[in-house]
């Protein structure tokens, strides 16, 4: 570097005049002068226009003429000119680099009042130029190919004809689309002004054009996710999200949306009309595809362990199509009799309704199905077909639900299941832990009639380890085996007294009563535990006659694992819950139990559940009387049959081990599920255990490796609060009307005394339909599946996913366009409070001739109007909103008001700020429409209003304004109020600037390159903007712009390379200490660590020349080329010691 | 200290694509405010070396402005993060050697903020004011020759 300072310099410095910008502010004549003074200085020169042809040939002639080294260019600010100052250094023979600029108009000149002052500036910045130039060095631009390729972001009018335009220049584009469709706003439009053609007419063509073009890919209902690379070699992520509709099968024929039940407000319609869950965007959609809005997806559906359709079933309920919604529910759940009775129905929890008021009866929705089907068995069940037979033969033990689940998922694929049933009835724990009182054994027994029905094979009274073992099974011929013993062993509560007579456990009471066995029960019965099987034991014994019952529990209520419906009926039959309470010692009389010696507990910290942990309360030891003690802690699984030469593996919890999804345990074929594997659970959970390895099973016989994937594909993967999309349900649902869930008929207290009766009866249709009616359809899709079935295309596909594609390209054009300005958000205009009161764009749909009322403007009471009033500048030109001119509300309100004229004999009334019709052929529109006979009031329109003052008042809306021309307040009395809404950046407009690195303008929109002569350019090189993304515009302007962003990319592209600046970092390897600080630091990973010789490495096709490591490296070792430290520091101190350097020479 | 005519001298350290832009908004806008910082661009905030800072007082200044993008729109993804995090050890280095924190100050300027440049500007330089001249290298006993290479070598 020092060599650079050691020649002596011949530096020109030239100081622009730039008219009276500069010299009407500096004494330029006095700054030359001493400019002249400063070392190494050969010549100073003013010039008028250095940037003229004229000035810039005086830089080339003093280069050649006087053998110029260096050149300093004192005028405007170098984002503007640097590059002219250059070239011409660069025609002269020297190299562009060694070239400065000194910025004395924007940060000098303009900004200064003194004109002492400025003068002093100038030199100041002078000084520091040449300081710093004597420090430059010659740099080679850096060359780099031009990807062809080109992105457009946004589907409007600007980016249809920026897409087209590159496309015919042969050039590949990938057109990225938010909505479903192109179009943008123009496709909203009625009109367009001032000719009054059809939007549609004029605008369709283009899309359709678009739609076909060899080299446009369009990429609609997608979002740009991240970029990366730099000009000429972009890397963009786009998320295409899913239609669930395949594109090319879609013949947009619309028999799905006729069977759709969830009705959306329609978007494109400006929410005045209503779609469909399954919909397409419009009719003239380019794509012409239907799709469907599952942005929300229903937490039913998502929370259950066998993702039941419980949205889709309660809408086909709503619907009447009662036979579609149990055929439904049987799709995915094989015990649907059992699963309407004795679900914990997570679904309900989960349920949005809930944060509203109270959630779903989605469980006892089913019931209702399963009742109905019940009533005409034969005409209303329909036996599964099992498509293609197959001879493998799978043994599956223990006939619960896990079982009988996964034996007939496999008998719906083929195969030929066999299971193994120890005692003498089937079902497991549905048989011998759930009280006929809930659910009635003949109700069971159809269910497994059905499954036999189906050719699965129950053997009873064949016991594991006893008849058979799990060895000889495969000798059998049984190609695999799913085990599902149960957890049926009851645990002990290991206290004193335990083995008393007159000590029962809980499962091995309930077992026995289910077996019919004549159960002697005490008269005062307490019973330990606080889950559901305590809870039944409980209400067990107190039908079977017991005098009083008490539930005694060391938590409290909300800590009881017990379902909460179950605890509400427990205490309704009278049964006594003492809470707090911790039994000690079971104490006799005479050898028989006479009462439990208990402690009060008190709650604690919470323990690794998350309950809180019940802590003794010393000194609190007291007696519960009983004669009959129950004990219902916790079950574990009885593990006795287990064969020691098959070696599975067993955790510490005595519950086999399998891989949680595949549930294949650690002996190749043998699989397990249900609570052997997760310990006492739920029905609902153990059906989706035996679910998923039916599907193990499946590849197992296939001879596919065991996979987790198919499982979540099925929706049997874990579930967790997570994967339910998040929505403020009381915001979004406000206005839905409130109102309780139903009420289930049941039988009385009375009733249920001394029998087993089922305690909740049928529900009425009636009731159903209610209830079923109150879902949100909160999806919105509700996955019905409808749309599948009668789709003929077979073109709906529910389980397409949302896609990421990366592109490159080497161009992007900017077209996301504009949003409009909520007149929520200025109150006085009763936008929302009062019916008649509507938006631009709602007066576009209301006029078009497909929207709500078929083109017919209409009043919300379906009356023609008879006087209209039409407030310009609402949202614009208002410094509580924005401060701008939106710039096509004045003409779009004349375009209203002619249609209004038009379709109606109403009085239109324009009330206007000023009036802007600066386009071709608009004053001419203006006038038209004076002679239309269009009121005029100049004001803007200050109140609407339906305070009436007079009888010509009444029932109308007043519009309050202050006529500025007769400079009066008047009351304007109308029946229609259309609020010209002014246009403002989109709502994403500050994730785009960042994924695109460039900037806003302070209303904003996007920052072009320069407001007058780079209007489509951005900082960022190779990234351009197109249309209203830039500022308010209207359509003419839009396609001007659209086109000249394609005028801009096709260039660049053409010449085939770009020129990067080579101001990038280079680390010197004899110095680098290797501490890669810098690694960390640089932003795009463009340092590397070399292994061999220990040191970081610039990668410079990578370094973009932020120079952040420069300033963060310990050591110093970095230099950023045009930018070193020396230059810096040299610009610094010309800057602070101007004067002493002008004297020293 | 008679402050009455001082002029303080202020050096300010610009990112090029967001404050030296704002910058030169404020300029296009002619928003007018003091002459008396003189602008130093750099590509990014994150360029800017300590270095800089304390040779600008070195060599006489007498308030240092630090101008980025705003959090987030940084061109160069995150050099501004860099320098903010900086920031606070820089003001605490500079307190050790008896510069007021008030003489430096960091500000987020978008290319759109002409106005805000104008004012943080009109601000700074009436509070560096305040506070009078700093002398730095004369308060030090530090003759600029002695530690002018040793400045250039030394790092942070």
């Amino acid at each position: 570097m020092s060599d650079l300072k050691n020649n002596t310099h011949k530096i020109g410095v030239y100081v622009c005049d730039c008219g009276s910008n500069i010299a009407g502010m500096v004494d330029v004549p006095e700054v030359v002068k001493f400019a002249s003074t400063l070392p190494n200085v050969a010549i100073a020169r003013e010039h008028k226009y250095m940037c003229s042809d004229p000035g810039q040939d005086t830089i080339k002639k003093d280069i050649k003429e006087l053998g110029l080294t260096r050149v300093v260019v004192s005028s405007c600010s170098p984002l503007m000119h640097e590059p002219t100052f250059r070239n011409a250094v660069q025609d002269a023979g020297l190299n562009q680099y060694l070239f400065q600029m000194a910025n004395i108009r924007e940060q000098c000149s303009w900004v200064t009042e003194d004109r002492i002052k400025a003068t002093e500036k100038a030199k100041k910045l002078v000084a520091a130029a040449v300081e710093r130039v004597i420090l430059h060095e010659p740099l080679k631009l850096k060359e780099v190919a031009v990807n062809p390729n080109v992105l457009v972001v946004g589907g409007g009018i600007a980016g249809i004809e920026a897409a087209l335009q590159i496309a015919n220049s042969g050039k590949k584009v990938y057109l990225v689309e938010k909505s479903p469709s192109i179009g943008g706003h123009m496709a909203q439009l009625d009109k367009t002004f001032p000719t009054l053609d059809c939007s549609a007419c004029i605008l369709t063509p283009k899309m359709v054009q678009v739609g076909r073009h060899p080299n446009i890919e369009l990429m609609s209902y997608s979002e740009v996710t991240d970029v990366s690379g730099f000009v000429g070699n972009f890397k963009v992520k786009v998320k295409k999200k899913s239609k669930f509709v395949e594109q090319e099968k879609c013949k947009a024929c619309g028999d799905c949306e006729k069977e759709c039940p969830v009705e959306r407000d329609d978007e494109y319609e400006m929410k005045m009309k209503k779609r469909k869950a399954i919909y397409r965007y419009f009719p003239q959609a380019v794509p012409n595809t239907f799709l469907i809005d599952k942005t929300e997806r229903p937490p039913c559906k998502i929370t259950c362990p066998i993702e039941q359709d419980a949205s889709g079933y309660t809408a086909l309920i709503a619907q009447k199509k009662y036979q579609q919604a149990i055929d439904l529910v049987r799709k995915k759940n094989p015990l649907p009799i059992v699963c309407s009775r004795v679900c914990y129905h997570p679904c309900e929890t989960a349920c949005r309704r809930g944060d509203l008021d109270e959630p779903i009866s989605i469980c006892h929705l089913k019931r209702f199905l399963v009742d109905w089907e019940m009533e005409k068995p034969e005409e209303r069940y329909k036996k599964p077909e099992i498509k293609n037979e197959r001879e493998e033969k799978v043994a599956i033990i223990g006939s619960g639900p896990a079982g009988l689940a996964c034996a007939y998922d496999l008998r719906l694929l083929g195969y030929q299941p066999t299971i193994f049933e120890e005692l003498d009835v089937v079902g497991g724990m549905l048989h011998t832990g759930i009280p006929e009182y809930r659910l009635p054994k003949k109700l069971l027994k159809k269910e497994i009639d059905r499954m036999k029905d189906l050719g699965i094979k129950i053997k009873t009274n064949t016991k594991i380890g006893k008849n058979f073992t799990l060895g000889n099974l495969k000798k059998q011929g049984f190609d695999a085996v799913f085990i599902a013993t149960g957890a049926h062993k009851g645990l002990k509560m290991k206290i004193p007294g335990e083995e008393l007579a007159g000590v029962f456990d809980g499962v091995e009471f309930l077992r026995e009563v289910s077996l019919g066995k004549k159960m002697e029960v005490g008269k005062r019965v307490a019973v330990i535990g606080g889950g559901n099987t305590a809870v039944d034991v409980a209400r067990t014994v107190w039908r079977l006659g017991a005098d009083e019952v008490n539930i005694v529990y060391r938590r409290t209520i909300k800590e009881m694992p017990a379902a909460a419906h179950e605890i509400e009926e427990t205490q309704k039959e009278g049964i006594k819950i003492t809470y707090l309470t911790a039994p000690l010692e079971i104490i006799q009389k005479n050898g028989k139990v006479s009462g439990i010696k208990c402690i009060k507990m008190k709650l604690g910290e919470p323990d690794s559940s998350g309950r809180r942990r019940p802590v003794p309360v010393e000194g609190s030891e007291h007696e519960i009387k009983s004669d009959m003690v129950i004990a219902a802690v916790s079950q574990a699984p009885d593990l006795s049959f287990m064969d020691p030469s098959l070696q599975l593996k067993v955790s510490k919890w005595e519950t086999l081990e399998t891989d949680p999804l595949t549930m294949v345990t650690n002996q190749e074929g043998v699989f397990a599920g249900g609570d052997l594997v997760t310990g006492p659970a739920t029905v609902v959970e153990a059906l989706a255990c035996g679910k998923r390895a039916a599907i193990s099973i499946d590849r197992y016989l296939n001879n596919l490796p065991l996979d987790s994937k198919p499982i979540i594909e099925a929706g049997l993967g874990r579930k967790s609060k997570d994967d339910i999309p998040k929505i403020d349900v009381k915001e979004k649902y406000k206005d839905k009307p409130r109102k309780p869930r139903m009420q289930i008929p049941g039988l009385s207290i009375k009733e249920r005394a001394g029998n087993f009766k089922e305690v909740e009866l049928s529900i009425p249709e009636k009731l159903a339909l209610e209830e079923a009616s109150r879902c949100l359809q909160c999806g919105p899709c509700v996955e019905c599946f409808e749309c599948v079935r009668v789709c003929e295309a077979k073109a709906v596909n529910h389980s397409l996913a949302d896609q990421t594609v990366e592109l490159d390209v080497g161009a992007v054009v900017i077209a996301t366009g504009f949003d409009t300005y909520d007149p929520v958000l200025a109150p006085q205009y009763g936008y929302k409070k009062y019916d008649n009161v509507l938006t631009s764009m709602e007066f576009e749909r209301l006029s078009h001739a497909g929207g709500v009322t078929g083109g017919r403007i209409l009043l919300k009471n379906g009356k023609e109007p008879e006087s209209v009033a039409i407030l310009h500048c609402i949202g614009s030109r208002d410094e509580n909103a924005n401060e701008y001119c939106s710039r096509v509300c004045c003409m779009y309100s004349l375009k209203f008001a002619h249609l209004v004229k038009e379709k109606t004999p109403a009085k239109v009334y324009e009330l206007y700020i000023d009036m802007r019709s600066f386009g071709k052929g608009y004053e001419e529109f203006y006038k038209r429409l004076m002679h239309e006979g269009v009121l005029f009031v100049r004001g803007k329109g200050a109140e609407i209003t339906d305070v009436v003052e007079n009888e010509e008042e009444k029932g109308k809306l007043i519009v309050k304004c202050e006529d500025t021309l007769l400079g009066f307040v008047r009351r304007i009395p109308v029946d229609m109020v259309i609020l010209s809404t002014g246009l403002q950046p989109q709502k994403d407009v500050a994730e785009v600037t960042r994924l695109f690195t460039i900037q806003r303008s302070r209303d904003g929109f996007f920052l072009e390159k320069h407001p007058k002569l780079a209007p489509v350019a951005t900082a960022t090189d190779g990234v351009f903007l197109a249309g209203a993304c830039q500022g308010p515009k209207d359509i003419p302007d839009s396609v001007a712009q659209g086109a000249g962003a394609a005028a801009n990319v096709i260039a660049m592209i053409d010449k085939g390379v770009v020129s990067i600046e080579p101001i990038v970092s280079y680390i010197d390897p004899e110095k680098c200490a290797g501490c890669k600080l810098c690694l960390t630091l640089c932003p795009y990973n463009a340092i590397e660590f070399n292994q061999e010789k220990k040191v970081s490495q610039v990668q410079e096709a990578l370094c973009k020349g932020c120079g952040t490591c420069v300033a963060s490296c310990p050591s110093g070792v970095p230099i950023q080329y045009g930018f070193r430290d020396e230059q810096i520091l040299a610009e610094i101190e010309g800057a602070l010691e101007s004067e002493t350097l002008a004297v020293n020479k | 200290m008679n402050q009455k005519g001082f002029e303080p001298k202020i050096i300010g350290f610009l990112c090029t694509w967001c404050s030296y832009t704002g910058a030169d908004m404020a300029g296009t806008s002619r928003m007018k405010y003091p002459s008396n910082i003189v602008i130093v661009r750099v590509m990014c905030s994150g360029r800017i070396d300590p270095t800089f800072v304390l040779k600008a007082f070195q060599d006489g200044a007498d308030g240092v402005l630090i101008a980025g993008c705003h959090p987030g729109d940084c061109h160069y993804i995150n050099g501004n993060m860099k320098t903010m995090r900086r920031y606070p050890l820089m003001v605490k280095l500079l307190e050790g050697f008896g510069i007021e924190k008030e003489r430096i100050r960091l500000e987020w300027v978008s290319a759109a903020e002409g106005e805000k440049f104008s004012t943080v500007v009109k601000d700074f330089t009436a509070k560096v004011k305040k506070i009078g001249p700093l002398n730095w290298s004369v308060q030090a006993g530090v003759s600029k020759e002695a530690s002018s290479p040793g400045l250039k070598e030394a790092r942070l």
